[in-house]
């Protein structure tokens, strides 16, 4: 109460701060004082504070408290005071009351309000306010502060007397954003009252509105619209003892100024609820106004009612905003909203956050692959489609949620068919899962249907009324039909000119289906734009730098309107405002998957008439607009109804993976809603079978269990294990984190003569994954030196979001890797940082959260472009850096430890073949099948053009984005190099340095095929290592894999070594693989080291593979057509030899393998290996018989026996041997170093410095060994 | 995900003028969460949802003529030494100061 009563009666005193009342004050004051002692007493805060609230509505409650409390004497005086108490404006007059206690009240007659109590009080009211009148009539020498203080020169000592309270606290700390806000404010106030106090020097205090029951102060006053106020014991002492009790206030802060200074607080305070209200205000009123709000009840009866709903809306409609706070508001509370983009979640859950008032709380959440803030509390979780399919795995009947909302059905992601059926299933298990589906309004039914008939709301978009024209475009054949006719687009830019005055604002957007037609139209809009100069031309496609692409939001000058030329991505995922004109071509380029080549095409199709229409709405989206269509009404007509969905459009791999690994064995029998191709599936099952992933039954393999859980393709989740487990893995990362974002080298990167130039020292002449790594590495160490990475990648024709995204993707892969035990877990290596590296740490975190703020400003206003901004030009100032770059420049850098990147950027500097020989061993573990061979007619030229063939497409071609597109000449054979052989010469030659391409994908586009990511790598060691059949003639000196590749060895010899080096390296990686995977799941409790063994065999595996990759063996290499190998094969039942039938006998004992072959006939060795089933041409078939029957003495080098075998007992032999686990391998390998130093008198221990190990070699192998490492 | 308990205690504001409701926290003189703060009328208040650091939004209050919920929005109340909402402004226009007048004249056209 006394607190209370302090604050009141000095809240707004400023105004009228005269000698009187300052003396009023005081005795106040002490009065005040007085009393609290009493009744603190009597009373604990809490009550006084509701009887404070209690005594502005009810006085006589005040009394009955006071007869209570209170010496009856004493209360005459207590009513006024506690008059006071209730606003701060009234209480001046109160003071003195005493003093014109004479006064007629002014009174009002006819009071409507028959409250007793309340006229009283305002009889009170009224009394005092024609009391002030007086009051102020009657101090005509009363001293006015001016307002020429400077308050801010006293900041120490206001803030030490208001702001030490808590709810203060952050104005008091200088340089946050409170204390800046507060003390602009100051200066505002202050500048703002003086200017009035000037302007209003000689008019007169108006006075005199008529007195009623309202009883108003007559004098009108700033302070009295206030309805706040506040406690400070500081400023009470202040005001008691005119001090502070520790602190020396400086002379100029009189009570009238302190005064003075709290008036600014109190109109602080009401300024900042004002502004904080009209925020939520403003919420609440764009909450209403979306064409949703009209359905919301609606929505909520039919969930009652039925299961599933379908919620149908265009774009602005406000579904994915509201739908999920309109559950909450009806008592769900554990939602789930799946998204297809993981941008929109965390995107949408903070837009909800914000709208729900909970922007700070984590009742709204999201959840995606990589990131999440969903806590205990939260009730709406916006997470991937994809997520929550992964959530199934430990939740199958998703028993977390009581709600799901699947938004953009329509869009038809390969997860939402997928998540659709799968929830089919669940809500029949389920009974209490409600299904909300959310769509755009297109092929509606087929959700309803879906679910058996689920009734649908429509809900109306907002959009304008659109003028629609048909202006088909006649086909020239005059003109090259390949390119693109800009003509018709150009007329119509004229129409616009002609038809709208330039005063009317609105834009073009422009839809073509791809880059060059994109090209072919700029070009040609831009020499119009340059006659007429009204237009500012932009092209928008995704393989733009982000900066180019952002430029399609900044507005046009006055009288010039934006020409946007763009693909489909302007249809839904880029929105841009203020477009009145829409061209649509018609067409679009669309990636589709040719199963049977695992090809991707992107070829050109008509659009379908729901994207057609999506197209029309971009230009009504703001206002009234126009949309051309270069079609004919009969084409549109034709056109497909809907779109085709992106799972018939795509290979299945993973997703069918994952359905083997949430138990739904069948893909073929999955209740899809538009089931796939089934040649889709049958060729995903052979793919994932090849990977190693299903076993023959379609089971998982221990690699298919792993790779389900990695989130990643299959062949990039091959390479990740496969990395960690050959302790290649920072490299891996890299190169997978490149391969699966968007390429950093944008369109200019090729065309630009310079950024070839400044590019070359980055490329690889092993390929493209390596330029990728080499640009990576690069761009990490010119970011190490403190240069601007920026220039130097607008340099070079890269774009440097792509590299933030690819740290962000390793970090990503690395800690997914360690979820799995797959990589150990650092220890926390918490690096030593000097005291200086701290401080700058320090100031780039200060730096970087200014920047944020700026940009935050920056975002709001949307520049202006000029004429100019359609060029775009390479700067070479450093002075034009954007502030976005800055803001994740430092953001990587304190995210990252720039030391550490540097230290393994120079690693990968330093590699030496070996390693970069076993790194693309790792990856091809991944890519392998996708290997192409050579055409011998290739000349390796410039300007010529090379062909490839793989296993099921012939002819492929380079992709121009190769570096071997450009440089043909890096393909050019070993044996090649130094002379010329004639094609004859080439067949079947025998070389050690056949290479192969192995590439990421397959790609057709203009109806030529293409390899992209293409890299060298050795001939037989990449095909011997991964391929999933290899078959054999009876001295194995020929061989093919996988039916197409076929083998020759010079000698029987080399032959037996390379066959056997293959079994043993294949059984210790499979046994190793195995290892380290049941490591992997064990050690999913329990932060698990790798395991000593895994340890030994990886060390194993490696320095054999090593061994294995630099053998010079001699070999010839060919591609077998198909309809050769119909021939290949000698057939089941067809071994008439006597010899071999008795030894089948004694195999069979010993090696479950050994059957004959069902269709090749042969001995089926191992899974991959089936021995001499191939029919030898004539001539070697004798050759063949003689030595297939022949035995020789032989010891295994595996377990040292010595034994009497043929070919094929010794093949069976090691194959068992090996597969025991590689423990042979190992005690080979110690036997090896003994035996070799030993057999080899001329050997010498040798010391390498570079690969720093001891070595036991003669002195031409020294020599040998050190080229290797100057090799590199 | 959050459990059923939660869900208790939600009290809704809603302005009897215009169609604005929020949740709000507390209702009274003195917000719990706003140590030193004290209003001059009851209010409706809300934590500040736009900070981390504490605050408080007062959202509406009462009529003191009517007693109706208004919100404090420009176009539903005033507060000129106890909160009216527009339309007892209105009725009693000739009580205020010319300054207000204008101004509620003004909201009588919004």
């Amino acid at each position: 109460m006394e607190t209370n009563q302090s604050i009141h009666f000095s809240s707004s005193s400023s105004e009228l701060s005269d000698n009187d009342t300052v003396t009023n004050y005081e005795s106040q004051f002490s009065n005040h004082g007085k009393r609290k002692r009493k009744r603190s007493r009597s009373a604990g805060a809490d009550k006084d504070c509701q009887l404070g609230h209690k005594h502005s509505r009810h006085l006589s409650e005040e009394h009955k408290h006071y007869h209570s409390h209170s010496h009856k004497r004493k209360l005459k005086k207590m009513k006024h005071k506690h008059h006071k108490s209730k606003h701060g404006h009234i209480d001046k007059e109160c003071k003195h009351q005493h003093k014109h206690r004479t006064e007629a009240s002014d009174q009002d007659s006819n009071s409507d309000i028959s409250d007793s109590e309340k006229e009283k009080k305002i009889q009170k009211k009224s009394q005092s306010s024609s009391e002030r009148k007086n009051l102020l009539d009657s101090n005509p020498d009363t001293e006015t502060l001016d307002y020429n203080f400077d308050f801010s020169k006293y900041k120490a000592s206001l803030s030490r007397m208001f702001f030490r309270e808590n709810f203060f606290s952050k104005i008091a700390i200088r340089g946050s954003q409170e204390h800046d806000d507060f003390w602009n404010f100051v200066n505002k106030f202050v500048e703002f009252q003086r200017k009035k106090a000037e302007k209003s020097k000689d008019a007169k205090v108006q006075l005199g509105a008529e007195s009623g029951q309202l009883n108003l102060p007559k004098v009108f006053d700033v302070s009295y619209k206030i309805n706040i106020s506040f406690i400070s014991k500081d400023f009470d002492v202040f005001f008691k003892k005119n001090r502070l009790v520790d602190y020396q206030l400086e002379k100029e802060l009189s009570r009238g100024r302190v005064l003075q200074f709290r008036s600014i607080i109190l109109h602080y305070l009401d300024f900042q609820q004002k502004q904080k209200f009209q925020k939520i205000y403003k919420i609440c009123k764009d909450q209403r106004e979306l064409p949703i709000y009209q359905h919301k009840e609606t929505i909520i009866q039919m969930l009652q009612k039925y299961q599933v709903i379908v919620v149908a809306g265009d774009t602005g409609c406000g579904k994915s905003t509201q739908v999920p706070q309109y559950l909450l508001e009806a008592g769900y509370h554990k939602i789930a909203c799946t998204q297809p983009r993981r941008i929109a979640c965390i995107s949408l859950a903070k837009r909800v956050g914000y709208e729900t008032l909970n922007e700070y709380g984590s009742e709204v959440a999201y959840q995606v692959r990589f990131e999440k803030s969903k806590t205990q509390s939260t009730r709406i979780l916006f997470l991937t489609e994809g997520l929550l399919l992964r959530q199934m795995k430990t939740d199958p009947l998703l028993e977390m949620y009581n709600i799901i909302i699947i938004d953009e059905v329509h869009e038809r992601h390969v997860n939402t068919d997928f998540l659709l059926g799968v929830l089919k299933c669940v809500i029949k298990q389920r009974s209490d899962l409600k299904l909300v589906l959310m769509s755009a309004t297109i092929n509606i039914n087929l959700f309803s249907n879906y679910f058996n008939g689920a009734p649908v709301l429509k809900v109306p978009g907002r959009l304008y009324p659109i003028e629609l024209e048909y202006c088909p475009v006649k086909t020239d054949d005059s003109v090259d039909s390949k390119r693109l006719d800009p003509r018709p687009y150009i007329n119509i830019m004229q129409r616009i000119d002609h038809k709208h005055p330039s005063t009317e604002r609105g834009d073009l957007l422009i839809f073509l289906s791809g880059m060059s037609e994109i090209m072919a139209v700029v070009e040609a809009a831009k020499a119009y734009a340059q006659k007429t100069k009204r237009w500012i031309v932009l092209p928008l496609h995704s393989a733009l730098s982000i900066e180019e692409q952002d430029k399609v939001f900044d507005y046009a000058p006055d009288g010039v309107r934006k020409c946007v030329v763009s693909t489909n991505i302007a249809e839904t995922s880029v929105t841009i405002d203020g477009v009145r004109f829409i061209v649509d071509s018609g067409k679009v380029k669309e990636m589709s998957f040719d199963p049977k080549f695992k090809m991707q095409k992107l070829q050109e199709f008509w659009i379908s008439r729901a994207s057609s229409e999506q197209r029309k709405g971009r230009a009504g989206r703001t206002g009234p607009g126009v949309c051309y269509r270069l079609y004919d009404e009969s084409d549109y007509n034709s056109f497909d109804e809907y779109s085709t969905p992106e799972l018939q459009r795509v290979p299945l791999d993973s997703l069918i993976l994952q359905m083997i690994s949430m138990g739904l064995p069948d893909a073929r029998k999955f209740p899809f809603i538009e089931p796939p191709n089934m040649s889709s599936v049958e060729n995903s099952i052979i793919f994932l079978k090849e990977q190693a992933a299903l076993a023959s039954d379609e089971s998982l393999t221990p690699i298919g269990q792993m790779l389900s859980m990695l989130p990643v393709d299959v062949v990039i989740g091959k390479m990740l294990i496969m990395g960690s487990i050959f302790n290649m893995i920072d490299p891996i990362l890299s190169i997978t984190a490149a391969m699966s974002v968007q390429s950093p080298f944008t369109n200019r990167a090729y065309t630009d003569h310079d950024a070839l130039v400044a590019r070359k020292p980055l490329e690889s002449e092993h390929g493209d994954p390596f330029t990728l790594l080499n640009a990576f590495d690069e761009w990490i160490q010119v970011k190490a030196q403190g240069q601007g990475t920026r220039k130097w990648c607008k340099r070079r024709g890269l774009e440097e979001q792509r590299f933030y995204e690819m740290t962000k993707l390793k970090r990503q892969f690395k800690d997914l890797l360690k979820d799995h035990h797959l990589l150990d877990r650092e220890e926390a290596t918490a690096r030593y940082m000097s005291s200086d590296e701290r401080r700058a740490q320090h100031g780039e975190r200060k730096k970087l959260n200014e920047l944020r703020k700026e940009k935050m400003k920056d975002n709001k206003r949307r520049k202006f472009l000029t004429l100019e901004d359609e060029e775009f030009k390479v700067s070479d100032e450093e002075g034009d850096i954007n502030k976005g770059d800055d803001i994740k420049d430092l953001e990587f850098r304190l995210s990252n430890d720039l030391n550490q990147l540097q230290e393994t950027s120079n690693k990968s500097r330093n590699f030496t073949l070996r390693d970069i020989n076993l790194m693309k061993i790792i990856l091809c573990s991944g890519l392998y099948p996708q290997v192409a061979i050579p055409d011998e007619c290739n000349t390796y030229r410039r300007d010529t053009e090379q062909t490839f063939h793989t296993k099921s497409k012939p002819f492929v071609l380079l992709h121009p984005t190769s570096i071997f597109a450009s440089h043909p000449d890096l393909l050019t054979p070993k044996y090649l190099e130094h002379k010329k052989l004639s094609q004859s010469e080439l067949k079947g030659l025998f070389s050690s340095k056949h290479e192969l391409l192995a590439y990421v994908s397959l790609l057709e586009t203009n109806n030529k095929p293409y390899l992209v990511n293409a890299m060298k790598v050795p001939a037989l060691q990449t095909v011997t290592l991964f391929s999933n059949s290899i078959d054999t003639n009876a001295d194995c000196t020929r061989l093919i894999f996988d039916s197409w590749l076929e083998f020759k060895f010079k000698d029987a010899l080399t032959a037996e070594k390379v066959i056997s080096s293959v079994i043993q390296l294949r059984s210790t990686w499979h046994s190793l693989l195995l290892v380290r995977l049941k490591d992997t799941f064990e050690g999913l409790e329990e932060d698990r080291r790798i395991s000593t063994r895994a340890r030994q065999l990886e060390r194993i595996l490696a320095s054999k593979l090593t061994e294995f990759l630099n053998a010079d063996f001699l070999y010839s290499i060919r591609r077998v057509l198909a309809a050769e190998m119909q021939r290949a094969y000698v057939g089941p039942g067809k071994v008439t030899d006597q010899g071999t039938a008795a030894m089948f006998d004694k195999i069979l004992k010993v090696n479950s393998m050994g059957k004959e072959h069902p269709i090749k006939g042969g001995i089926q060795v191992t899974d991959y290996l089936t021995f001499n089933c191939l029919l030898d041409d004539a001539s070697a078939s004798v050759w063949g018989e003689f030595t297939q029957g022949m035995q020789r003495f032989w010891k295994c080098p595996l377990c040292g026996q010595s034994m009497l075998v043929n070919v094929l007992e010794r093949l069976q032999h090691e194959a068992v041997c090996s597969s025991e686990g590689g423990q042979g391998l190992e005690q080979l390998q110690v036997e090896d170093s003994e035996k070799i130093s030993e057999l080899n008198p001329l050997r010498k221990s040798y010391f390498c410095t570079e690969c720093n190990k001891e070595l036991s070699l003669t002195t031409t192998e020294i020599l040998k060994h050190k080229k290797t490492h100057l090799a590199t | 995900m959050a459990d059923d308990k939660q869900q208790h205690d939600r009290r809704v504001f809603s302005c009897t003028t215009c169609d604005f409701t929020v949740d709000y926290h507390y209702k009274g003189r003195k917000p719990p969460f706003a140590n030193c703060i004290l209003l001059h009328e009851e209010c409706y208040v809300l934590k500040d949802p736009f900070s981390t650091s504490g605050g408080f939004v007062t959202v509406g209050g009462l009529c003191s003529m009517c007693n109706r919920d208004v919100c404090l929005s420009n176009g539903c109340s005033l507060f000129y030494t106890q909160r009216f909402c527009t339309n007892c402004s209105v009725k009693h226009i000739q009580e205020f100061p010319h300054e207000l007048q204008q101004e509620i004249m003004h909201k009588l056209k919004s």
